[in-house]
């Protein structure tokens, strides 16, 4: 990717927009000095200028849209440990060296066997 | 005091023109330009995603090495071999002829995975065969965001060069859906690197459970199989051998299953993880027929020739999930989709055999962070 070219492309499009700002304010002065002195409402300066302001909002919001997820966030990872005789049931966060299957240890109820039952993330998407 | 008054609206008048005049040359510069304005906002709109997919690539280059330097305590810097590494290209076999291109593709699948894994463990001499094959994994997911930069970065600059709005136009069509697969590969990063399991394994979570506990053996490279008594069957439980990050040879284990039992099977019964449609929930279970799995061909080839050899009913249970759940960290509800899989296997066993028949229950995917 061009360093300069993607420096000189939101000066390209922020003239744009100043530009019709410019003439966005102007067309609403004219149809204000209408008004005032000769007592008419010109409707073209006015969409006129609406129109610009419009434009010039659009390119900005445009120029400045970005996402804000790029894929690296923590995600809360919970292990489930289950105990393989009685129905000892244990949710912990997700440790290192965590696999489903892997012994846990002794039960502290029954004196079983714990495995780690299953490991999963809470999602708050929508499908 | 008339006089002002004129000279005000007359005035008035000309500035009038003016702004007209302004205006109107204004719009014959966008008819006569507008293409191109839009050209360059698309472009706009490709350079935002480009510097994302470099930021993820970039992220992906560090994760990679980080992880083999903790994990795998190397004595050189790893740097780089995994520089070189990202660069690896695959070269499809030839399909002007395509006899025997299964074959063909297998080899070169075998001799990539193999070269992969062998430059691995070389950058990481402490590590042992799981965190080899995870690291495999995260180096692929990195590979995989490279690739998905390049060809991105390749499509941009050509649009930039020819400023053919067609050109552009393909490629921005198509950006929603590459951002979304590259999120999920970087999200896949995290997790292979911590071993958790993903929501692809979520067929070979299901072999997991049916197999644990019975005594098992290597059937196929990477596979897993068990001997197991379901409502009075027989039955031949498959899956890749976790907890390292494996999708093992499940088509070369049916395939030898049925040639030593002579054919004599009643049903196989594949699970798998599948693309849902939008509006689909994730964890969905659905039944079919055919051989349920993914991947380049090569197992779902040979699982479909010794089937259809043997006059063997397939049949699919499916575990829906979006492509981003695929190879991110495994959703709760994918977790329950397995219990409810395990469910429809037992009926379709009582539905669809007798007391003491023999049937194959493969659990496909990537069974990283799934022991057996």
């Amino acid at each position: 990717m061009d360093e300069r070219e993607s420096r000189r492309t939101p000066v390209f499009f922020m003239s744009i927009i100043i530009f019709m700002l410019i003439m966005s304010l102007a067309a609403l002065l004219l149809a204000i000095e209408a008004y005032l002195v000769q007592g008419k409402l010109e409707i073209i300066n006015i969409i006129l200028s609406a129109s610009a302001l419009f434009l010039a909002a659009y390119m900005f919001i445009q120029i400045r849209k970005r996402s804000i997820s790029l894929g690296f966030e923590t995600l809360k990872v919970s292990t489930v440990i289950r105990c393989l005789k009685c129905d000892y049931k244990n949710v912990r966060e997700f440790e290192k060296g965590d696999y489903i299957l892997r012994d846990a240890g002794p039960c502290p109820k029954c004196d079983g066997t714990l495995i780690i039952h299953s490991i999963f993330r809470e999602s708050k998407e929508k499908d | 005091m008339k006089s002002v008054v004129d000279m005000q609206v007359t005035l008035q008048v000309s500035t009038d023109w003016l702004f007209q005049l302004i205006w109107i040359l204004a719009f014959i510069f966008i008819w006569v330009y507008g293409q191109r304005i839009q050209t360059i906002l698309t472009l706009k709109e490709i350079e935002g995603s480009l510097s994302r997919l470099k930021n993820m690539r970039d992220r992906g280059r560090q994760i990679v090495i980080s992880a083999i330097k903790e994990i795998g305590k190397p004595a050189e810097d790893p740097t780089p071999r995994v520089d070189r590494l990202l660069e690896h290209v695959d070269i499809e076999p030839v399909s002007l002829d395509p006899t025997g291109i299964i074959r063909r593709l297998e080899h070169i699948i075998d001799v990539r995975d193999f070269r992969l894994k062998e430059e691995v463990r070389q950058m990481a001499p402490q590590a042992d065969e799981a965190q080899i094959n995870n690291l495999t994994n995260v180096l692929e997911a990195a590979l995989a965001l490279n690739h998905v930069y390049k060809i991105v970065r390749h499509y941009y600059l050509m649009g930039k060069k020819t400023l053919s709005f067609y050109v552009i136009l393909q490629i921005q069509m198509l950006l929603p859906l590459i951002m979304r697969e590259s999120e999920a590969f970087a999200n896949a990063l995290k997790a292979f690197t911590l071993g958790q399991p993903i929501g692809d394994g979520a067929g070979a979570l299901v072999a997991a459970r049916l197999m644990h506990g019975n005594k098992k053996r290597l059937i196929a490279q990477d596979t897993i199989l068990s001997e197991t008594q379901i409502e009075g069957r027989k039955a031949y439980v498959i899956k890749a051998k976790g907890p390292g990050g494996n999708v093992g040879k499940p088509g070369e284990a049916i395939k030898q299953i049925l040639e030593e039992e002579e054919g004599k099977v009643a049903l196989i019964i594949m699970i798998d993880a599948a693309q849902k449609l939008e509006g689909e929930k994730t964890g969905e279970v659905a039944e079919g027929v055919g051989a349920a799995i993914g991947g380049p061909g090569v197992d779902k080839y040979k699982v479909e020739e010794v089937a259809t050899k043997y006059k063997v009913p397939l049949s699919a249970i499916i575990i829906k999930e979006s492509i981003e759940d695929v190879v991110s960290t495994m959703r709760k509800e994918i977790v329950d989709g397995v219990e409810e899989a395990i469910n429809r296997i037992k009926r379709i066993i009582c539905e669809g055999t007798k007391e003491g028949d023999t049937v194959i229950i493969a659990g496909i995917g990537n069974t990283i962070g799934i022991a057996q």
